[in-house]
């Protein structure tokens, strides 16, 4: 895990105390709300639905247990006892006081965490893949370049008021768990012919109200070009990217209105610019940036261990888990573990102080100290000793943290909608609750397999619905909160926009018309292993329409 | 024209809070029910109070919504300003935690 050097400790640090400033000049009056806007903007502060709502970064995904604790005393000492972990890796609490949020800051700069770059106009927390250097599909470990691109963007002087937020995400692996595809910037680490590594570099994706899927702008790019090339990029997007209005802000929109060629050719011949600059990654940076992300000490163990294996046989719980829940790993005898965070007892991604403490100890305990969290709302044990399994999932489930459903369709991203979101035009918890309870049988939830369910509460998209197999989204009609279905998206490497099947269940109707849709899966689909994306886009829209409005 | 109260958010707390105004004096209560509530030249005295409420920085933001009376007091029309007079209309974690706890 990186390191803070001194200069970074000292830029959190000042940058605390600037905030203090203008919080303590707030509360005086000395600064209106319109001037104090855009500062606490700044710093990872919204203003709510009811109360502020304090965003705090989670570069790439991973945290340390002691990270994991200090995110817990915040939960206990300055909010309502819990945290939500959102699609962009990240953590919002939903209750601080303006006058505390200083002190959180300050207590958040001793474990090397910030507020910055998760709202306003800049380059926000870079995001990737939650198996980043444990995955059996990597190419490689993506995080040494998340962390040069965290530090690159950090207060970028140029990048600091962008026409419009910009998201970044990378895959090192064949498999992409980052939706690398929806991103203002995806990079997707891939080998060429020569057997050199680099990027495929797409640009343009986006949800929100016109979803767009990324668009390959280079399909090699060595990588130690990837710093220049992205400066190049948001060279030509700050300079033409629209500020007249704010729905076409957006780069998508630029590289759609600009068309693909033209864009390319704009970056490439700003990049021929600078591509030699004191920005190209040389050897040394390489060497320097890989040692914070070195392999662990791992055992030469077995990938066998008698006790697990007999517990497999002997307890049907244990053997659900640990079917649902736990990935291959890169090395023998560790496996990855899932803690799922979607429960019939809390929201999506919701975690309560008491659930961080004591992930942090399993950590400790099982995984070498870390914590990733996943674009799905949930969070990983990257490095798990397989003989440790039986233990783990025992206390994983004293907490509630181990319902055998990764991937499938209990897995529900979803925003937090109108029960706490300013924007909202309809709830969406409660409908992922709903989904949850209807579809609690685990044989049913088993004979479903891999599909996903995302819910939004409004047309941001911050709950990822357009790249849902299933997505759903609330909409407000004449005072009711209605809500869309969209069928046959994906975030994957398949990366594909889901289609709108028909007007809009009422809340009370929207369970049963998932439950249609599921059914015409299961009657329609090749045999078991054929997967819900797979059977839709055979089938298509007719027998789905035929089913939900016949 | 509807009957509307004010409504906006504590500088300090970022807490929903809501505009009554008792002979000429305001003051910010969360409770919607006992928010001063009126039409016209009432609503024209509820503005200027909420205003300047914002300018001495009680508040944020302050605007009007729709009420509608009830024997228990006012109650808001749109479901969007329901939730913001009531929270979240799930539980929080921390309940819901304790509540499956005491289920099981
Ligand atoms: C509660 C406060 C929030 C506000 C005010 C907010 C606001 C917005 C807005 C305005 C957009 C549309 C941006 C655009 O298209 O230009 C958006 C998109 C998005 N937000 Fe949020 N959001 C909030 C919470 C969240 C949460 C909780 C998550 C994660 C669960 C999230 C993640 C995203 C993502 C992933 C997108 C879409 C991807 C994109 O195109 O950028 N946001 N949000
Ligand atoms: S999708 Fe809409 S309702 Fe949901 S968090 Fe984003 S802005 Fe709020």
């Amino acid at each position: 895990m990186y390191q803070y050097s001194e200069q970074d400790h000292q830029l959190l640090l000042e940058r605390v105390a600037q905030f203090r400033g203008q919080v303590e000049r707030r509360l005086k009056g000395d600064l209106s709300e319109e001037e104090f806007k855009h500062q606490r903007l700044r710093n990872g502060l919204y203003l709510q639905l009811h109360a502020y709502m304090l965003r705090v970064a989670i570069p790439y995904g991973l945290l340390s247990s002691d990270q994991m604790r200090t995110l817990a005393h915040i939960a206990r000492k300055y909010d309502k006892g819990y945290g939500h972990f959102s699609t962009r890796q990240n953590i919002q609490y939903n209750w601080p006081k303006l006058e505390d949020v200083p002190d959180i800051l300050d207590d958040l700069a001793k474990v090397e965490m910030h507020a910055i770059q998760t709202s306003g106009n800049c380059i926000r927390n870079t995001t990737s893949d939650p198996l980043a250097g444990v995955a059996r599909d990597e190419v490689e470990d993506p995080r040494p370049y998340c962390e040069l691109i965290r530090q690159w963007s950090t207060f970028h002087p140029e990048f600091n008021f962008l026409p419009r937020k910009f998201k970044i995400a990378v895959s090192g692996a064949i498999h992409d768990r980052a939706a690398v595809a929806v991103h203002d910037i995806g990079l997707r680490l891939i080998k060429n012919d020569g057997g050199e590594t680099g990027f495929e570099v797409l640009v343009g994706g986006g949800l929100g109200r016109t979803p767009m899927i990324g668009k390959t702008i280079r399909s090699f790019l060595p990588k130690q070009d990837m710093l220049t090339y992205l400066e190049a990029i948001l060279r030509v997007y700050n300079q033409l990217g629209r500020r007249d209005n704010l729905y076409k802000a957006r780069i998508k929109i630029l590289v759609h209105e600009t068309g693909e060629e033209k864009f390319r050719e704009l970056v490439e011949a700003e990049w021929e610019k600078i591509k030699t600059s004191g920005l190209f990654i040389r050897d040394e940076d390489f060497a320097w940036i890989k040692g914070f992300f070195k392999d662990p000490e791992y055992e030469n163990l077995l990938d066998q261990d008698g006790n697990y294996e007999n517990l497999l046989l002997s307890n049907l719980d244990f053997a659900r888990w640990a079917d649902k829940n736990i990935e291959l790993h890169k090395q023998s005898g560790y496996r990855i573990v899932y803690l799922s965070l979607k429960t019939a007892h809390q929201p999506p991604g919701d975690v309560t102080a008491d659930q961080m403490d004591a992930i942090a100890d399993l950590a400790d305990k099982y995984s070498l100290g870390q914590i990733r969290t996943t674009h799905r709302q949930n969070l990983v044990l990257s490095d798990v000793k397989l003989k440790d399994l039986p233990a783990l999932w025992e206390e994983l489930a004293a907490l509630d943290l181990a319902t055998p459903n990764y991937n499938h369709v209990t897995d529900i991203i979803s925003c937090p909608g109108l029960d706490y979101c300013a924007l909202a035009t309809a709830r969406s918890i409660p409908i992922s609750q709903a989904i949850t309870a209807r579809f609690d049988d685990y044989d049913y939830v088993n004979d479903l397999g891999d599909v996903s369910i995302n819910i939004s509460g409004c047309i941001n998209a911050c709950g990822h619905h357009h790249v849902a197999n299933i997505g759903i989204l609330g909409v407000n009609k004449k005072g009711t909160e209605v809500y869309q279905l969209t069928l046959g998206g994906s975030a994957r490497e398949d990366a594909a926009i889901g289609k709108i099947i028909g007007p809009a269940f009422e809340a009370d109707e929207i369970v049963d018309a998932i439950d249609k849709v599921l059914s015409v899966y299961l009657e329609n689909r090749e045999d078991p292993e054929e997967t819900f994306l797979t059977t839709y886009r055979r089938v298509g829209q007719p027998l789905f329409k035929e089913r939900l409005y016949g | 024209m509807a009957l509307q109260v004010y409504t906006a958010s504590l500088l300090k707390e970022g807490l929903v809070a809501y505009l009554t105004l008792e002979n000429g004096n305001p003051s910010w209560t969360p409770d919607i029910r006992l928010a001063t509530a009126g039409t016209d030249s009432e609503l024209e005295a509820l503005k200027l109070a909420a205003e300047q409420s914002e300018l001495e920085n009680h508040v944020v933001a302050p605007y009007a919504i729709d009420v509608l009376e009830t024997e228990a007091g006012y109650i808001a029309s749109t479901k969007r300003e329901q939730i913001r007079a009531s929270g979240p209309t799930i539980r929080l974690p921390q309940d819901a935690v304790r509540a499956s706890r005491k289920a099981a």
